[in-house]
């Protein structure tokens, strides 16, 4: 009998272990980036190497190398005992090592493969050291250039000792064994202060301690739990959820270690240099770094992006709440109302506005919006629809509940999900918009840093200085990428049907 | 209250059968408000004549006498003192229960009340029982009309003037023709409530076009003729009123800036649009469909994955940056393709359309996997297969064509996007189509050719959209039943 289910446990281990799928994922996007590299470091018109994409091909080489070997490791031992030896695991900690050349896939993986019971909070962990510590590898860059804001001294201190509490933090989480510990409110408190840098994992691990320690009921925790361990589970969405956060606590961090008249002020002696150590991403035809324009042009994005998104979410979700709830005569009038701004593209609607207005961010706030309500409101409206039938609904109706308390307590609530899914999928939309109108002369003022103006200015140098239109476009994708990837992972941890 | 559901259809075999159809159908539009007010008011002559012969058949109906009769009898009878009694009664037995104060004044008012409200209806239900056994119909306004209806003589001598109203009904007989005209009705509705919209929010705008185009140095006069040449000196409702009639009739008056004729700029720039936009469609449909087949039937494999993740990848590349790149890459350095458009080569179209395409490509694909998936785990495909089929006939017979109608729903749905998306595009590859002429016009701004623009535009995706809908009721059986139950 148990020779049966030991081979039967076999036969499905490399379908049931997480870490084989993660494994094929990292090794396969590190051969990408390492033959992106490649590419890349080679001119072939000339047959000379780039150095720095040269090295940067090696280096990536070595990791993809080891990992492919890990792979294979893995992939026999769970052919031959149907679970992962603990040898192959320590080379886990070997292949940590590759955070030191940004491989973020690699790296997650290892931390994956580290620890035979990953717990979320032992996940939420890692993504947040590694998260502080890409921070302040960026901002450490600025040490080579001519002059540093007056702030970076005390904010690379800071950074530093939270990044030396954070391990501290690691090593308490490690030993946690799930008991009541003392430790756990002071812990929580302050990494929820530290969170103050942007690093929302360290916020959502402090919540989650004292959550554990004021909670009455286990099953509020154990509900929570189960979400978290679903999302951490995903690897790719907690990737996502890595980019979008280190973006947005580098945009935070730059207030104090990122001096803004480097992005900002023309400099002459400068313009339109190669990338250098001083200027990693070379500078424009006004000799502004590129490299800080671009994070400070992170800020806007995320700004107008979140905000294009909150705002039609609130107005959509509420006109949808109530058509769908009281359905009929006002459902009726209220759709063919939105019907009427549905059939205006986004991207047109907002050209009309921004003619009307002007252009500025509030007035490209806006324009974004109002073209994305219809969508909430016909998502919401229809969850509204569905929920409004169910039994427990009747019940409170039947119980006397009126109807706003029937609303606001049990139809939204319960009708979220799909919305916030739908948001994270249209933040990266917004995004993408935010830099095309940018780029056609429409959205953000010209002279502030942003991603579709530093594109814009890029596109006139395209023959010459084509990393000034690169670059750029490579953050928009990577921040676009890693919303979508979010997106597609709540929506398998929250949609019931998978269960 | 309402009989006329529930009537008893009586026709004698004397009666055309078109006219007992049109009364049916009179019957069932009479009972949603939207359409019973506006048939009132297009058909007013008919409603008039049927009213006058309402009011006198009226007086001798058999429901008014029943009534009178049986009201008569049951206060005769005492009914409503022994209803006051029970209710007093009940009203105690309650209040002793909840232990509450008893005001017999207060007390003796709510049980008249509830007795009277019983009384009356104690009486309807032996008239409607009366009515019933006897087999007759209570006399309204709907039901006469509805007799009239079948009298030929009575259509043919309101035909003239109620025309309209018949060509209403005639519209709604039949359940295909009654759907395309109500998509229709609101298209229209959509189509003004765009035009509307737009040229509110270009009137409301803050800037003002004659100081934009004359310069600064323009005076007062000067500004006052230039407003006084493009209608801008007129009242709102005016101006709107002029802008939705040359919408439709195609002339909106010359542009502020340039002065040609704005239907005429758009007429020239629209086609090569629609063309790159098609092209873009075409070549999306053509590669993205297979994809996403594959991925559904080799789901969670490798290939699965990475053709989800190029897909993923294509989503989020924003359009100009890939333009900029392809003309990188296949214009400057490897020198394969021109960098800008110029009519008449085809090798120039390439690049924008596949830019153009790519975002639709990946829904198409990411759409057309989760269809697929869904629909071949239905129980009719484990049938098939139990049948024995081989899995090629089960694909493409049984799962292809049920999973095709959410793909064609999101390609109607992004085909307004990749309109709107196509000014981008457009200034990217420098082709003159309506999205560049939108967005070179909007720093004026132009109102007549932004709105022009914007509204033409609209209305290309709304009967697109139009053409996906009737094109399902025709296609999609669950469609087509629901829709013949109205």
């Amino acid at each position: 009998m148990s020779t049966h289910k030991d081979s039967l446990l076999k036969k499905f281990a490399l379908k049931a272990t997480s870490e084989y799928a993660q494994a094929n994922f990292a090794l396969v996007v590190s051969i990408a980036l390492t033959l992106i590299f490649l590419l890349a470091g080679i001119d072939f018109s000339t047959g000379a190497i780039k150095p720095v994409f040269f090295s940067l091909f090696i280096a990536y080489a070595v990791f993809s190398i080891i990992q492919s070997f890990i792979a294979y490791q893995v992939k026999r031992d769970l052919k031959r005992d149907g679970v992962i030896r603990s040898s192959t695991r320590m080379w886990g900690y070997f292949q940590l090592l590759s955070v030191l050349v940004g491989n973020i896939f690699t790296t997650a993986f290892a931390f994956g493969l580290i620890k035979k019971k990953k717990s979320p909070q032992y996940l939420f962990t890692m993504f947040m050291l590694m998260t502080q510590f890409y921070v302040i590898a960026v901002s450490s860059l600025n040490l080579f250039k001519p002059y540093v804001a007056n702030t970076f001294l005390m904010g690379m201190f800071l950074l530093l000792a939270i990044f030396v509490f954070q391990l501290v933090v690691l090593l308490l989480v490690i030993k946690d064994n799930g008991q009541l510990s003392k430790w756990k409110l002071s812990v929580g408190i302050l990494l929820i202060l530290t969170s103050l840098t942007g690093n929302l994992f360290a916020l959502a691990l402090g919540l989650f301690m004292l959550l554990e320690v004021f909670s009455k009921t286990p099953s509020t925790v154990a509900k929570w739990y189960a979400m978290w361990e679903k999302i951490a589970s995903n690897m790719t969405a907690m990737l996502g959820l890595f980019f979008i956060l280190f973006i947005f606590s580098l945009s935070i961090c730059s207030y104090w270690t990122f001096d803004y008249g480097m992005a900002v002020d023309n400099n002459y002696g400068a313009t339109l240099q190669m990338p250098s150590l001083a200027y990693p991403l070379g500078t424009d035809n006004f000799g502004r770094d590129v490299f800080s324009r671009i994070v400070f042009g992170a800020r806007i994005s995320l700004i107008v992006g979140v905000l294009s998104t909150f705002i039609p979410f609130v107005v959509g979700g509420i006109l949808g709440a109530i058509s769908g709830y009281y359905g009929k005569r006002t459902d009726n009038i209220l759709m063919r109302l939105l019907d009427v701004l549905y059939a205006i593209p986004g991207i047109l609607l907002a050209i009309v506005i921004i003619a009307a207005f002007g252009a500025s961010t509030t007035t490209l706030v806006i324009a974004l919006s109002v073209g994305s309500i219809p969508t909430y409101a016909r998502t919401m409206r229809a969850n509204v629809l569905m929920i409004s039938n169910m039994e427990y609904v009747m019940s409170a109706r039947a119980l006397g509940a009126s109807n706003l308390s029937i609303i606001f307590k049990q139809i939204v609530p319960n009708s979220m999900a799909p919305m916030i899914v739908k948001a994270t999928l249209t933040i990266g939309g917004a995004v993408i918009a935010t830099s095309s109108l940018s780029y056609l002369g429409l959205g953000i003022e010209p002279h502030i840093p942003e991603w579709g103006n530093i594109l814009k200015v890029g596109s006139a140098y395209l023959e010459s200085h084509s990393y000034l239109a690169i670059y750029p476009g490579i953050a928009i994708i990577a921040l676009v990428l890693s919303f979508n990837f979010l997106g597609d992972g709540l929506r398998d941890a929250l949609d019931p049907k998978l269960d | 209250m309402n009989t006329v559901n529930n009537a008893p259809q009586i026709h004698s075999s004397s009666v055309p059968n078109v006219l007992s159809t049109l009364s049916q159908t009179f019957g069932k539009m009479n009972q949603y408000p939207f359409l019973k007010w506006a048939m009132l008011i297009i058909g007013l002559p008919v409603y008039v004549i049927s009213f006058i012969i309402y009011l006198i058949k009226r007086k001798d109906d058999a429901y008014q006498r029943l009534w009178r009769e049986l009201h008569q009898a049951c206060t005769e009878a005492g009914l409503k003192e022994k209803l006051i009694t029970k209710h007093i009664e009940q009203q105690r037995r309650k209040q002793t229960f909840f232990q509450q104060k008893i005001d017999e004044l207060k007390m003796k008012q709510v049980a008249e009340k509830r007795a009277e409200d019983e009384f009356l209806q104690v009486v309807e239900d032996k008239v409607q029982e009366e009515l019933a056994q006897r087999g007759e119909d209570q006399l309204t306004f709907a039901s006469i009309m509805r007799s009239l209806l079948e009298h030929p003589v009575f259509v043919v001598l309101t035909f003239i003037p109620g025309l309209l109203f018949y060509t209403l009904l005639f519209l709604y007989m039949n359940p295909y023709i009654k759907y395309i005209f109500e998509r229709l009705v609101s298209t229209l509705f959509v189509i003004v409530g765009v035009a509307f919209f737009v040229f509110t929010i270009l009137y409301i705008s803050p800037f003002d076009p004659a100081a934009n185009i004359l310069g600064v140095t323009a005076t007062k006069e000067q500004i006052a003729t230039f407003n006084q040449i493009y209608g801008l000196d007129q009242p709102y409702w005016v101006q709107l009123w002029q802008a939705i009639q040359g919408i439709f009739t195609f002339d909106l008056g010359a542009s502020f800036a340039g002065n040609e004729n704005v239907v005429d700029a758009i007429a020239r720039k629209i086609p090569i649009t629609l063309l790159l936009t098609f092209i873009a469609l075409i070549l999306a449909i053509v590669i993205a469909i297979p994809i996403g087949i594959i991925s559904a039937t080799r789901s969670n494999t490798f290939l699965d994955y990475t053709l989800m993740f190029v897909a993923l990848i294509g989503l989020s590349i924003p359009n100009f940056w890939q333009g900029l790149i392809f003309i990188l890459t296949f214009s400057i350095e490897l020198q394969w393709l021109p960098a800008t458009f110029t009519p008449g080569n085809l090798l120039s179209i390439i690049m924008p359309a596949v830019v153009l395409g790519t975002g639709l490509m990946a829904s198409i694909a990411r759409m057309t996997r989760s269809s697929t998936l869904e629909v071949i785990h239905e129980d009719y495909i484990i049938t098939a297969r139990a049948k024995g089929l081989n899995e090629r006939r089960i694909l493409w017979r049984h799962a292809f064509g049920n999973a095709l109608i959410p793909i064609i729903t999101v390609i109607g749905l992004m085909f307004g996007g990749m309109l709107g998306g196509a000014a981008v595009t457009e200034k990217v590859f420098n082709i003159s189509g309506i999205g560049s002429y939108i967005v070179d016009k909007q720093f004026i701004p132009d109102i007549p050719a932004i709105m022009g623009g914007v509204v033409y535009i609209a209305i290309t995706i709304s009967l697109v959209n139009l053409l996906i809908d009737i094109l399902y009721a025709f296609i999609d059986p669950r469609i087509r039943s629901k829709m013949k139950q109205y």
